[in-house]
Protein backbone atom coordinates (compact mmCIF):
# COMPACT_ATOMS: atom_id res chain seq x y z
CA UNK A 1 0.00 0.00 0.00
CA UNK A 2 2.76 2.40 0.97
CA UNK A 3 4.71 1.48 -2.15
CA UNK A 4 1.75 2.26 -4.44
CA UNK A 5 1.23 5.68 -2.86
CA UNK A 6 4.87 6.48 -3.47
CA UNK A 7 4.77 5.49 -7.11
CA UNK A 8 1.67 7.56 -7.88
CA UNK A 9 3.62 10.80 -7.46
CA UNK A 10 4.60 11.95 -10.93
CA UNK A 11 6.96 14.69 -9.89
CA UNK A 12 9.69 12.20 -10.20
CA UNK A 13 12.69 14.49 -10.53
CA UNK A 14 11.93 15.91 -7.10
CA UNK A 15 10.92 12.76 -5.35
CA UNK A 16 12.92 9.98 -6.94
CA UNK A 17 15.57 10.01 -4.22
CA UNK A 18 13.00 10.00 -1.44
CA UNK A 19 10.98 7.23 -3.07
CA UNK A 20 13.93 4.93 -3.54
CA UNK A 21 15.28 5.61 -0.09
CA UNK A 22 11.92 4.88 1.54
CA UNK A 23 11.49 1.78 -0.66
CA UNK A 24 14.96 0.58 0.33
CA UNK A 25 14.28 1.21 4.00
CA UNK A 26 10.88 -0.55 3.95
CA UNK A 27 12.19 -3.55 2.09
CA UNK A 28 15.32 -3.76 4.15
CA UNK A 29 13.19 -3.90 7.27
CA UNK A 30 10.95 -6.56 5.68
CA UNK A 31 13.93 -8.62 4.60
CA UNK A 32 15.71 -8.41 7.94
CA UNK A 33 12.77 -9.15 10.24
CA UNK A 34 13.12 -12.78 11.36
CA UNK A 35 10.46 -13.88 13.84
CA UNK A 36 12.18 -15.04 17.00
CA UNK A 37 10.59 -18.27 18.19
CA UNK A 38 10.18 -17.73 21.90
CA UNK A 39 6.98 -19.73 21.97
CA UNK A 40 8.40 -22.88 23.62
CA UNK A 41 7.03 -23.16 27.15
CA UNK A 42 10.00 -24.95 28.74
CA UNK A 43 12.82 -22.83 30.03
CA UNK A 44 15.83 -24.41 28.31
CA UNK A 45 17.13 -23.05 25.01
CA UNK A 46 17.94 -25.80 22.51
CA UNK A 47 21.68 -25.76 21.81
CA UNK A 48 22.31 -24.54 18.28
CA UNK A 49 24.96 -25.76 15.88
CA UNK A 50 27.02 -22.59 16.25
CA UNK A 51 27.26 -22.60 20.09
CA UNK A 52 30.84 -22.51 21.34
CA UNK A 53 30.53 -25.69 23.44
CA UNK A 54 28.88 -27.65 20.63
CA UNK A 55 31.50 -26.53 18.12
CA UNK A 56 34.24 -27.44 20.61
CA UNK A 57 32.91 -30.97 21.07
CA UNK A 58 32.42 -31.43 17.33
CA UNK A 59 35.94 -30.25 16.44
CA UNK A 60 37.41 -32.60 19.00
CA UNK A 61 35.43 -35.55 17.66
CA UNK A 62 36.26 -34.73 14.04
CA UNK A 63 39.94 -35.38 14.62
CA UNK A 64 42.95 -33.78 13.00
CA UNK A 65 44.68 -36.30 10.78
CA UNK A 66 47.31 -34.19 9.00
CA UNK A 67 48.02 -36.90 6.44
CA UNK A 68 44.40 -36.95 5.33
CA UNK A 69 43.81 -33.18 5.39
CA UNK A 70 46.81 -32.42 3.21
CA UNK A 71 46.54 -35.38 0.91
CA UNK A 72 47.10 -34.42 -2.74
CA UNK A 73 44.04 -32.68 -4.22
CA UNK A 74 43.64 -32.29 -7.93
CA UNK A 75 45.52 -29.13 -8.82
CA UNK A 76 47.89 -28.19 -11.59
CA UNK A 77 51.22 -29.98 -11.48
CA UNK A 78 54.09 -28.08 -9.95
CA UNK A 79 57.52 -29.62 -9.33
CA UNK A 80 57.98 -30.20 -5.58
CA UNK A 81 60.10 -27.76 -3.56
CA UNK A 82 62.68 -29.06 -1.10
CA UNK A 83 63.82 -27.05 1.91
CA UNK A 84 66.71 -27.69 4.29
CA UNK A 85 65.58 -27.12 7.88
CA UNK A 86 66.84 -27.56 11.40
CA UNK A 87 64.74 -29.50 13.90
CA UNK A 88 63.34 -26.30 15.42
CA UNK A 89 62.28 -24.99 12.01
CA UNK A 90 60.67 -28.35 11.28
CA UNK A 91 58.67 -28.05 14.50
CA UNK A 92 57.55 -24.57 13.49
CA UNK A 93 56.57 -25.78 10.03
CA UNK A 94 54.52 -28.62 11.53
CA UNK A 95 52.86 -26.15 13.91
CA UNK A 96 51.88 -23.78 11.10
CA UNK A 97 50.65 -26.78 9.10
CA UNK A 98 48.47 -27.71 12.07
CA UNK A 99 47.00 -24.22 12.22
CA UNK A 100 46.28 -24.25 8.51
CA UNK A 101 44.63 -27.66 8.88
CA UNK A 102 42.41 -26.21 11.58
CA UNK A 103 41.40 -23.39 9.29
CA UNK A 104 40.70 -25.86 6.47
CA UNK A 105 38.60 -27.90 8.86
CA UNK A 106 36.29 -24.98 9.68
CA UNK A 107 32.80 -26.42 9.64
CA UNK A 108 30.28 -25.17 7.11
CA UNK A 109 27.16 -23.81 8.85
CA UNK A 110 24.06 -25.89 9.39
CA UNK A 111 21.04 -23.63 8.97
CA UNK A 112 17.30 -24.29 8.98
CA UNK A 113 15.70 -24.36 5.56
CA UNK A 114 14.93 -20.92 4.16
CA UNK A 115 11.32 -19.87 3.86
CA UNK A 116 10.14 -19.19 0.29
CA UNK A 117 9.70 -15.55 -0.77
CA UNK A 118 6.18 -14.74 -1.90
CA UNK A 119 6.30 -10.98 -1.84
CA UNK A 120 4.28 -9.07 -4.42
CA UNK A 121 5.34 -5.44 -4.64
CA UNK A 122 2.57 -4.21 -6.95
CA UNK A 123 -0.27 -5.57 -9.08
CA UNK A 124 -0.83 -3.54 -12.22
CA UNK A 125 -3.70 -5.00 -14.23
CA UNK A 126 -3.39 -2.17 -16.78
CA UNK A 127 -0.06 -3.62 -17.93
CA UNK A 128 -1.45 -7.03 -18.80
CA UNK A 129 -0.26 -8.35 -22.15
CA UNK A 130 2.53 -5.79 -22.52
CA UNK A 131 5.12 -8.43 -23.39
CA UNK A 132 5.49 -12.18 -23.71
CA UNK A 133 8.64 -12.42 -21.57
CA UNK A 134 9.32 -11.60 -17.93
CA UNK A 135 11.61 -8.72 -17.04
CA UNK A 136 14.13 -9.43 -14.28
CA UNK A 137 15.53 -6.30 -12.65
CA UNK A 138 18.66 -6.59 -10.53
CA UNK A 139 20.24 -3.89 -8.47
CA UNK A 140 23.98 -4.10 -9.06
CA UNK A 141 25.10 -1.58 -6.44
CA UNK A 142 28.42 -2.78 -5.19
CA UNK A 143 28.26 -2.45 -1.44
CA UNK A 144 25.10 -4.36 -0.57
CA UNK A 145 25.32 -7.93 0.78
CA UNK A 146 23.75 -10.40 -1.63
CA UNK A 147 20.98 -11.34 0.80
CA UNK A 148 19.64 -7.77 0.82
CA UNK A 149 19.95 -7.11 -2.90
CA UNK A 150 16.84 -6.22 -4.88
CA UNK A 151 15.91 -8.74 -7.55
CA UNK A 152 12.38 -8.09 -8.78
CA UNK A 153 10.47 -9.66 -11.65
CA UNK A 154 7.77 -8.01 -13.75
CA UNK A 155 5.51 -10.75 -15.12
CA UNK A 156 3.62 -10.40 -18.44
CA UNK A 157 0.45 -10.17 -16.36
CA UNK A 158 1.74 -6.96 -14.83
CA UNK A 159 2.56 -8.10 -11.28
CA UNK A 160 5.82 -6.90 -9.83
CA UNK A 161 7.10 -9.56 -7.45
CA UNK A 162 10.34 -10.39 -5.67
CA UNK A 163 12.36 -13.22 -7.19
CA UNK A 164 12.24 -16.62 -5.50
CA UNK A 165 15.35 -18.06 -3.86
CA UNK A 166 16.31 -20.28 -6.81
CA UNK A 167 15.92 -17.38 -9.26
CA UNK A 168 17.96 -15.18 -6.93
CA UNK A 169 20.81 -17.70 -6.79
CA UNK A 170 20.87 -18.03 -10.57
CA UNK A 171 20.80 -14.28 -11.26
CA UNK A 172 23.39 -13.47 -8.62
CA UNK A 173 25.61 -16.04 -10.30
CA UNK A 174 25.11 -14.20 -13.62
CA UNK A 175 26.05 -10.77 -12.32
CA UNK A 176 28.40 -11.72 -9.48
CA UNK A 177 29.91 -15.05 -10.49
CA UNK A 178 31.40 -17.12 -7.71
CA UNK A 179 34.38 -19.32 -8.56
CA UNK A 180 33.33 -22.81 -9.46
CA UNK A 181 29.58 -22.31 -9.08
CA UNK A 182 27.55 -23.17 -12.18
CA UNK A 183 24.32 -21.60 -13.40
CA UNK A 184 22.44 -24.91 -13.44
CA UNK A 185 23.13 -27.59 -10.84
CA UNK A 186 25.36 -30.41 -12.12
CA UNK A 187 23.42 -33.67 -12.68
CA UNK A 188 25.39 -35.37 -9.86
CA UNK A 189 22.78 -34.15 -7.40
CA UNK A 190 19.92 -36.21 -8.80
CA UNK A 191 18.90 -39.31 -6.88
CA UNK A 192 20.26 -41.97 -9.24
CA UNK A 193 23.60 -40.22 -9.75
CA UNK A 194 23.97 -39.80 -5.99
CA UNK A 195 23.57 -43.56 -5.54
CA UNK A 196 26.26 -44.23 -8.14
CA UNK A 197 28.66 -41.81 -6.47
CA UNK A 198 28.00 -43.29 -3.03
CA UNK A 199 28.81 -46.69 -4.45
CA UNK A 200 32.20 -45.28 -5.42
CA UNK A 201 32.78 -43.99 -1.85
CA UNK A 202 33.05 -40.34 -2.96
CA UNK A 203 30.82 -38.78 -0.32
CA UNK A 204 33.36 -36.12 0.47
CA UNK A 205 33.57 -34.92 -3.15
CA UNK A 206 29.79 -34.73 -3.35
CA UNK A 207 29.66 -32.67 -0.17
CA UNK A 208 32.40 -30.32 -1.40
CA UNK A 209 30.59 -29.84 -4.70
CA UNK A 210 27.34 -29.21 -2.86
CA UNK A 211 29.12 -26.64 -0.68
CA UNK A 212 30.30 -24.76 -3.77
CA UNK A 213 27.05 -24.94 -5.70
CA UNK A 214 24.27 -24.25 -3.20
CA UNK A 215 23.60 -21.81 -0.38
CA UNK A 216 23.70 -23.42 3.10
CA UNK A 217 20.02 -22.82 3.78
CA UNK A 218 18.65 -23.90 0.40
CA UNK A 219 16.46 -26.99 0.18
CA UNK A 220 18.81 -28.64 -2.34
CA UNK A 221 21.77 -28.34 0.02
CA UNK A 222 19.84 -29.83 2.94
CA UNK A 223 18.45 -32.64 0.77
CA UNK A 224 21.88 -33.63 -0.60
CA UNK A 225 23.47 -33.51 2.83
CA UNK A 226 20.67 -35.59 4.37
CA UNK A 227 21.00 -38.19 1.60
CA UNK A 228 24.78 -38.37 2.10
CA UNK A 229 24.53 -38.73 5.87
CA UNK A 230 21.82 -41.40 5.57
CA UNK A 231 23.95 -43.43 3.19
CA UNK A 232 27.01 -43.11 5.42
CA UNK A 233 25.05 -44.22 8.43
CA UNK A 234 23.52 -47.16 6.58
CA UNK A 235 26.92 -48.37 5.34
CA UNK A 236 28.76 -47.48 8.52
CA UNK A 237 31.52 -45.70 6.59
CA UNK A 238 32.09 -42.90 9.09
CA UNK A 239 35.78 -43.05 8.50
CA UNK A 240 35.42 -41.43 5.07
CA UNK A 241 34.55 -38.10 6.65
CA UNK A 242 36.61 -38.46 9.79
CA UNK A 243 39.24 -35.74 9.38
CA UNK A 244 37.31 -33.49 7.01
CA UNK A 245 35.21 -30.43 7.70
CA UNK A 246 31.95 -32.28 7.06
CA UNK A 247 32.26 -34.54 10.09
CA UNK A 248 30.71 -32.02 12.46
CA UNK A 249 27.65 -31.75 10.24
CA UNK A 250 27.33 -35.55 10.14
CA UNK A 251 27.52 -35.82 13.94
CA UNK A 252 24.99 -33.00 14.39
CA UNK A 253 22.54 -34.68 11.99
CA UNK A 254 22.84 -38.05 13.74
CA UNK A 255 22.49 -36.54 17.20
CA UNK A 256 19.35 -34.67 16.16
CA UNK A 257 17.94 -37.86 14.68
CA UNK A 258 18.96 -39.83 17.83
CA UNK A 259 20.75 -42.53 15.85
CA UNK A 260 24.24 -42.40 17.29
CA UNK A 261 24.65 -46.17 17.78
CA UNK A 262 26.64 -46.92 14.67
CA UNK A 263 28.96 -43.98 15.27
CA UNK A 264 29.68 -44.96 18.88
CA UNK A 265 30.45 -48.54 17.88
CA UNK A 266 32.72 -47.30 15.12
CA UNK A 267 34.58 -45.09 17.61
CA UNK A 268 34.99 -47.99 20.05
CA UNK A 269 36.37 -50.14 17.25
CA UNK A 270 38.96 -47.47 16.54
CA UNK A 271 39.73 -47.09 20.28
CA UNK A 272 38.56 -43.47 20.44
CA UNK A 273 36.90 -43.66 23.84
CA UNK A 274 37.28 -40.00 24.71
CA UNK A 275 35.50 -39.09 21.50
CA UNK A 276 32.68 -41.51 22.32
CA UNK A 277 32.35 -39.96 25.77
CA UNK A 278 32.17 -36.42 24.38
CA UNK A 279 29.62 -37.62 21.84
CA UNK A 280 27.34 -38.91 24.60
CA UNK A 281 27.88 -35.63 26.45
CA UNK A 282 26.76 -33.71 23.34
CA UNK A 283 23.74 -35.98 23.03
CA UNK A 284 22.79 -35.17 26.62
CA UNK A 285 23.11 -31.45 25.96
CA UNK A 286 20.93 -31.53 22.86
CA UNK A 287 18.26 -33.83 24.30
CA UNK A 288 18.15 -32.95 28.00
CA UNK A 289 14.73 -34.56 28.41
CA UNK A 290 15.89 -38.04 27.42
CA UNK A 291 16.43 -40.83 29.97
CA UNK A 292 20.21 -40.84 29.58
CA UNK A 293 20.54 -37.17 30.30
CA UNK A 294 18.38 -37.34 33.39
CA UNK A 295 20.24 -40.35 34.75
CA UNK A 296 23.60 -38.80 34.00
CA UNK A 297 22.70 -35.56 35.74
CA UNK A 298 21.28 -37.43 38.73
CA UNK A 299 24.40 -39.59 39.12
CA UNK A 300 26.85 -36.86 38.04
CA UNK A 301 28.41 -39.45 35.75
CA UNK A 302 31.40 -38.76 33.54
CA UNK A 303 33.77 -40.71 31.39
CA UNK A 304 33.09 -44.41 30.98
CA UNK A 305 29.98 -44.27 33.22
CA UNK A 306 28.28 -42.11 30.60
CA UNK A 307 28.95 -44.80 28.02
CA UNK A 308 27.58 -47.48 30.35
CA UNK A 309 24.39 -45.51 30.94
CA UNK A 310 24.04 -44.97 27.20
CA UNK A 311 24.58 -48.67 26.53
CA UNK A 312 21.93 -49.61 29.09
CA UNK A 313 19.25 -47.15 28.06
CA UNK A 314 19.25 -45.92 24.54
CA UNK A 315 21.26 -48.15 22.25
CA UNK A 316 19.91 -51.15 20.36
CA UNK A 317 23.26 -52.89 20.26
CA UNK A 318 23.98 -52.70 23.97
CA UNK A 319 25.90 -55.96 24.15
CA UNK A 320 28.65 -54.83 21.84
CA UNK A 321 29.21 -51.55 23.68
CA UNK A 322 29.42 -53.28 27.04
CA UNK A 323 31.89 -55.84 25.71
CA UNK A 324 34.07 -53.11 24.28
CA UNK A 325 33.98 -51.17 27.55
CA UNK A 326 34.98 -54.28 29.51
CA UNK A 327 37.86 -54.93 27.13
CA UNK A 328 39.04 -51.32 27.53
CA UNK A 329 38.88 -51.56 31.31
CA UNK A 330 40.85 -54.79 31.26
CA UNK A 331 43.59 -53.34 29.07
CA UNK A 332 43.82 -50.17 31.16
CA UNK A 333 44.00 -52.28 34.34
CA UNK A 334 46.77 -54.44 32.86
CA UNK A 335 48.74 -51.43 31.61
CA UNK A 336 48.48 -49.68 34.99
CA UNK A 337 49.54 -52.89 36.76
CA UNK B 1 12.32 22.45 -23.21
CA UNK B 2 14.02 23.69 -20.08
CA UNK B 3 17.37 21.96 -19.71
CA UNK B 4 18.24 21.79 -16.05
CA UNK B 5 21.92 21.27 -15.59
CA UNK B 6 23.59 21.42 -12.25
CA UNK B 7 26.59 23.49 -11.44
CA UNK B 8 28.74 20.38 -11.45
CA UNK B 9 28.22 19.79 -15.16
CA UNK B 10 29.11 23.26 -16.39
CA UNK B 11 32.62 22.08 -17.30
CA UNK B 12 31.36 20.69 -20.61
CA UNK B 13 30.59 22.66 -23.72
CA UNK B 14 26.86 23.22 -23.36
CA UNK B 15 25.42 19.76 -23.77
CA UNK B 16 23.85 17.89 -20.89
CA UNK B 17 24.20 14.41 -19.50
CA UNK B 18 21.73 11.71 -20.39
CA UNK B 19 21.15 8.20 -19.10
CA UNK B 20 20.46 6.15 -22.21
CA UNK B 21 20.88 2.74 -23.80
CA UNK B 22 24.02 2.23 -25.85
CA UNK B 23 24.45 -0.84 -28.04
CA UNK B 24 27.32 -2.99 -26.86
CA UNK B 25 29.07 -5.68 -28.86
CA UNK B 26 29.55 -5.33 -32.61
CA UNK B 27 26.95 -4.33 -35.16
CA UNK B 28 27.71 -7.30 -37.40
CA UNK B 29 26.52 -9.90 -34.92
CA UNK B 30 22.68 -9.66 -35.25
CA UNK B 31 22.41 -9.99 -31.51
CA UNK B 32 21.57 -6.74 -29.74
CA UNK B 33 22.70 -6.06 -26.19
CA UNK B 34 22.37 -2.66 -24.54
CA UNK B 35 24.24 -0.96 -21.75
CA UNK B 36 22.53 1.59 -19.53
CA UNK B 37 25.03 4.41 -19.68
CA UNK B 38 25.54 7.98 -18.47
CA UNK B 39 26.94 9.95 -21.42
CA UNK B 40 26.98 13.45 -22.86
CA UNK B 41 24.05 14.19 -25.09
CA UNK B 42 25.99 15.15 -28.21
CA UNK B 43 28.18 12.02 -28.32
CA UNK B 44 27.47 9.16 -30.70
CA UNK B 45 25.25 6.45 -29.24
CA UNK B 46 27.95 3.81 -28.85
CA UNK B 47 31.02 5.95 -28.33
CA UNK B 48 32.78 7.05 -25.18
CA UNK B 49 30.48 7.30 -22.16
CA UNK B 50 31.06 8.65 -18.68
CA UNK B 51 29.97 5.63 -16.66
CA UNK B 52 28.14 2.38 -17.24
CA UNK B 53 25.15 2.06 -14.95
CA UNK B 54 23.73 -1.31 -15.99
CA UNK B 55 22.74 -3.55 -18.85
CA UNK B 56 19.66 -4.67 -20.78
CA UNK B 57 19.35 -7.85 -22.79
CA UNK B 58 16.34 -7.58 -25.13
CA UNK B 59 16.32 -11.26 -26.14
CA UNK B 60 14.69 -13.60 -23.60
CA UNK B 61 16.75 -16.51 -22.23
CA UNK B 62 15.77 -20.17 -21.77
CA UNK B 63 13.66 -19.25 -18.74
CA UNK B 64 11.84 -16.61 -20.84
CA UNK B 65 13.37 -13.75 -18.88
CA UNK B 66 14.83 -10.48 -20.16
CA UNK B 67 17.67 -9.58 -17.80
CA UNK B 68 17.99 -5.95 -16.82
CA UNK B 69 20.47 -4.67 -14.28
CA UNK B 70 20.94 -1.15 -12.96
CA UNK B 71 23.18 0.39 -10.34
CA UNK B 72 20.59 2.28 -8.32
CA UNK B 73 23.20 4.08 -6.25
CA UNK B 74 24.93 5.66 -9.24
CA UNK B 75 21.69 6.35 -11.10
CA UNK B 76 20.54 8.34 -8.09
CA UNK B 77 23.83 10.22 -8.15
CA UNK B 78 23.60 11.16 -11.82
CA UNK B 79 19.93 12.08 -11.52
CA UNK B 80 20.97 14.26 -8.64
CA UNK B 81 23.60 15.88 -10.85
CA UNK B 82 20.91 16.71 -13.40
CA UNK B 83 21.08 13.88 -15.92
CA UNK B 84 17.99 13.17 -18.03
CA UNK B 85 16.87 9.60 -18.67
CA UNK B 86 15.67 8.84 -22.19
CA UNK B 87 12.29 7.32 -22.94
CA UNK B 88 13.36 3.64 -23.11
CA UNK B 89 15.40 3.96 -19.91
CA UNK B 90 12.49 5.67 -18.19
CA UNK B 91 10.16 2.88 -19.34
CA UNK B 92 12.50 0.16 -18.08
CA UNK B 93 12.99 1.83 -14.72
CA UNK B 94 9.24 2.39 -14.47
CA UNK B 95 8.64 -1.30 -15.05
CA UNK B 96 11.23 -2.06 -12.37
CA UNK B 97 9.47 0.08 -9.82
CA UNK B 98 12.41 2.43 -9.46
CA UNK B 99 10.51 5.24 -11.23
CA UNK B 100 6.76 5.56 -11.37
CA UNK B 101 5.18 3.80 -14.37
CA UNK B 102 5.71 5.53 -17.71
CA UNK B 103 2.39 6.42 -19.37
CA UNK B 104 3.58 5.04 -22.73
CA UNK B 105 4.02 1.60 -21.17
CA UNK B 106 0.33 1.59 -20.31
CA UNK B 107 -0.59 2.86 -23.79
CA UNK B 108 1.54 0.18 -25.45
CA UNK B 109 -0.04 -2.54 -23.34
CA UNK B 110 -3.52 -1.29 -24.30
CA UNK B 111 -2.57 -1.16 -27.98
CA UNK B 112 -1.21 -4.71 -27.86
CA UNK B 113 -4.34 -6.00 -26.22
CA UNK B 114 -6.44 -4.29 -28.90
CA UNK B 115 -4.31 -5.95 -31.60
CA UNK B 116 -4.71 -9.35 -29.96
CA UNK B 117 -8.45 -8.90 -29.78
CA UNK B 118 -8.56 -7.87 -33.42
CA UNK B 119 -6.58 -10.95 -34.39
CA UNK B 120 -8.89 -13.20 -32.37
CA UNK B 121 -11.91 -11.49 -33.87
CA UNK B 122 -10.48 -11.98 -37.39
CA UNK B 123 -9.42 -15.65 -36.92
CA UNK B 124 -12.87 -17.10 -35.99
CA UNK B 125 -14.37 -15.16 -38.91
CA UNK B 126 -11.84 -16.72 -41.30
CA UNK B 127 -12.53 -20.18 -39.92
CA UNK B 128 -16.29 -19.63 -40.43
CA UNK B 129 -15.74 -18.43 -44.00
CA UNK B 130 -13.61 -21.48 -44.86
CA UNK B 131 -16.24 -23.78 -43.40
CA UNK B 132 -18.95 -22.08 -45.50
CA UNK B 133 -16.79 -22.46 -48.62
Amino acid sequence: MAARCLFRSYSRVKNVDQNTRILVRCSRRMLCSVPSDSSSPDAHVKPQFMDAEVQDILTRIAGLDLEKVFRPIKQELKPPTYKLMTDAQLEEAIQSAREQAQRLLKMPPVLPERKPINDVLSEDKILEGMDTAKYVFTDITFNIPHRERFIVIREPTGTLRKASWEERDRILQVYFPKGARRLTAPPVFQEESLKVVFGQDRHEDVLDLCQVQFEPDSSEYIRVHAATYEDLEKMGKYDLLRSTRHFGGLVWYLVNARRVDGLIIDMLQEDLLQDAVSLVGLFNKVHPNSEIAQEASSQQASGLDLLKIYAKRESQRAGYIELALQAYEQTSAESSV
Amino acid sequence: MVRLSSFLLKTYHGGHIVIRLAMAGHKQSNRPFYRVVAAYNKRARDSKYIEQLGSYDPLPNIYNEKLVSFNSDRIKYWMGCGAHPTKPVAKLLGLAGFFPLHPMTVTEAERRRALVELAEGAAPEEVDKQQEL
